[in-house]
């Protein structure tokens, strides 16, 4: 099992350099910093434009192989992964995004996950009945509601909720306060900031696994071998604990996994209208300013995060399913 | 999951023959059927209503802008930024294009994008993913490999790049929607059809001498059909709001072409001073994804032997 997983996250290295490599010449053929001096006024002479798209190793006159090779080499040797049109360095930006993205990501997938998985399993064993009507019936709307409406819908209730309390409890507006001292309330302020933008991808999103597990679980309720666990003489509770929910949980885990890079691009709506300054506006910002550095380190930074889940997914559907020959 | 192993059950009046009898006539079988998935799916009250209310956005897509003097990219320069009236009645954006025939043009763009990308990612899916569960061996790791690097591949990233570049061609979109959107899906039936290609019935039909394409649909796509039912159906409002949020930002469907995206796009920076430019098209997109929802409850409710929805067979 070891050797296996070892061998995958190997396999998973190499395909996120080619991955990386191919967007860096996707990113190169149709992105064009050259067009950002084009519409300056007054009018740059040509010269300036290639001494300034030289310096940054970014003029589409010289050959691309040159260009990718520089580019590749800085990386390798530096960790140097270039700079904007403007000069901006890419291993800067990312840096402080990176976290501000994470701290808001990564508490909207656990609170997602956890959410939707539990409603699945607690309406599924209770098909048809009253509550797994009511919450399906919830779950199809809050899936339904597109991220930008929820996260404008949220913004109309935070700060209807600040009139009504007369001060600023739940922000609208950026991950943090300024100058806020102290760690208890710099922890406060953040939180008082994530509420929001949190509960727009939470609600927008636990519906999917809900549907997923609730529909996985009722494929395995109605087997065979649960009817059995329950001849035998086990509870309705015991036999899908034990026998069905291990089994419909494997595509579960797979989804989950592969949903991260979604969470992260639906996250780019969500820091849009928050004012986030995250990896998600940033992919924006690199692609309208024709960032090619910036574009190909989101890219690799996505591929990063994807390839990370998959390993866990790996491992989760490999304990899970017995059947599942590793070899 | 066992819908296969059944047959006798899912029909307690004897609809589904038996394997000794396959030589009866087959279309009347087949009538049988569906006559009685239709009986099933007319149970749920939800799905009914979610099949009428579709049926309503999608006719009113078809035919609701013929019923205005304007068209979608017509301007009005004497009613510009106007809130619904009888010259307009779903008023007018900042530019003065008519909203009612916006609206209409945008439902029939963002549904044909929605099912022909959903149909085409299902299939792909379900055929690559079961293929590959049951040859195994060196195709199944070749599949995975490309399926895994495709995944790794930023899709959203290049979706962005080439709507940008292409202008908000909406067939490129199709394209490309397709292009990286079937990867997910066909990991997710490969995981499924792992556990199935190991069941009884599946090499008591190899032994039979069954070759893999023929086992995969006659076998392990069926069994997972109520999860591709769902896919689909689901896969048509995932499509919907992929576009809605590649259009929010600007990269998706642009002007002068119109989508459902587009539309809440640009009535969302007039949430305050123009409302109905935003609430017209939010209020459409949630109808039609919604009923689209209830419809795949309402499918599976028809579709799945073991479901017991309101009562039996």
């Amino acid at each position: 099992m070891t050797k296996y997983i070892l061998r995958r996250i190997l396999g998973w290295a190499l395909m996120i350099v080619l991955a990386t490599n191919l967007t860096y010449f996707l990113a190169s053929s149709f992105l064009d910093p050259r067009a950002n001096y084009l519409q300056r006024r007054p009018p740059v002479p040509e010269f300036a434009v290639n001494a300034n798209l030289t310096r940054f190793n970014l003029n589409d006159q010289e050959p691309l192989l040159h260009r990718w090779w520089d580019w590749i080499s800085a990386i390798v040797v530096h960790w140097n992964w270039g700079a904007s049109p403007e000069g901006a360095s890419v291993n800067d930006q990312v840096a402080t995004r990176i976290w501000v993205s994470a701290e808001f990501v990564l508490g909207a997938t656990v609170l997602t996950t956890l959410i939707g998985v539990a409603l699945g399993v607690f309406t599924a064993s209770r098909q048809y009945k009253a509550s797994d009507r009511v919450l399906q019936q919830v779950s199809v709307v809050t899936l339904n509601i597109p991220t930008p409406v929820m996260a404008l819908a949220a913004v109309v209730a935070g700060i209807a909720l600040n009139n009504a309390l007369g001060r600023t409890v739940l922000f609208v507006s950026g991950s943090g306060s300024v100058g806020t001292q102290g760690f208890l309330h710099g922890l406060l302020d953040g939180l008082q900031h994530l509420v929001l933008p949190t509960v727009t991808l939470v609600v927008t999103g636990y519906a999917g696994y809900h549907f997923l597990q609730r529909a996985l679980l009722l494929d395995n309720i109605g087997a065979d071998y649960v009817r059995t666990a329950r001849a035998k003489g086990l509870t309705k509770a015991t036999a899908i604990r034990r026998h069905a929910l291990p089994t419909s949980i494997i595509p579960v885990a797979t989804s989950v996994a592969f949903s991260i890079p979604g969470i992260f691009t639906g996250a780019v709506i969500a820091e849009t209208i928050f004012g986030w300054e995250g990896m998600g506006r940033y992919f924006v910002t690199t692609i309208s300013k024709n960032d090619i550095h910036g574009a190909v380190a989101v890219a690799a930074f996505g591929a990063v995060v994807t390839a990370i889940g998959a390993v866990l997914s790996d491992v989760v559907v490999g304990a899970l399913d017995p059947r599942v020959r590793v070899s | 999951m066992t819908n296969q192993a059944l047959p006798t059950e899912v029909a307690g009046d004897g609809v589904m023959s038996t394997m000794g009898n396959t030589f009866e006539a087959p279309a009347r079988r087949g009538t049988r059927k569906w006559r009685l998935y239709s009986k099933r799916f007319l149970r749920n009250r939800m799905a009914v209503v979610g099949v009428l209310v579709f049926v309503l956005i999608a006719l009113f897509g078809i035919i609701g802008g013929h019923l205005v003097p304007w068209t979608y990219s017509d301007v009005d320069f004497l009613a510009i930024g106007t809130g619904p009236s009888r010259e307009h009645w779903f008023g007018t954006n900042g530019s003065g294009n008519d909203l009612y025939a916006q609206l209409a043009h945008g439902i029939q763009r963002s549904l044909t994008i929605g099912v022909l990308v959903s149909l085409c990612t299902t299939a792909v899916a379900a055929f690559v993913g079961s293929i590959a569960a049951y040859v195994g061996g060196r195709t199944e790791r070749i599949v995975l490999e490309v399926i895994h690097f495709l995944l790794v591949v930023p899709s959203f990233l290049i979706l962005a790049l080439v709507s940008n570049s292409v202008n908000g061609d909406w067939r490129m979109l199709i394209v490309v929607l397709v292009l990286f959107g079937w990867m997910y899906y066909a990991r997710v039936v490969w995981t499924m059809a792992m556990s199935l290609r190991e069941r009884e019935y599946v090499a008591a039909a190899r032994y039979m001498g069954l070759g893999p394409a023929a086992v995969v649909l006659r076998h392990i796509v069926p069994n997972i059909g109520s999860m591709l039912t769902i896919h689909f159906t689901l896969g048509v409002v995932t499509t919907i709001q992929a576009e809605t949020g590649l259009s929010f930002l600007g990269f998706g469907v642009k002007t002068p072409d119109v989508s459902l995206g587009a539309l809440i796009g640009d009535g969302s920076s007039q949430l305050y001073s123009a409302p109905w430019q935003f609430w017209f098209p939010a209020v459409t997109l949630t109808l039609l994804t919604v009923s689209m929802a209830f419809v795949a409850d309402g499918l599976r409710d028809a579709l799945d032997p073991n479901s017991q929805a309101g009562g039996h067979a």
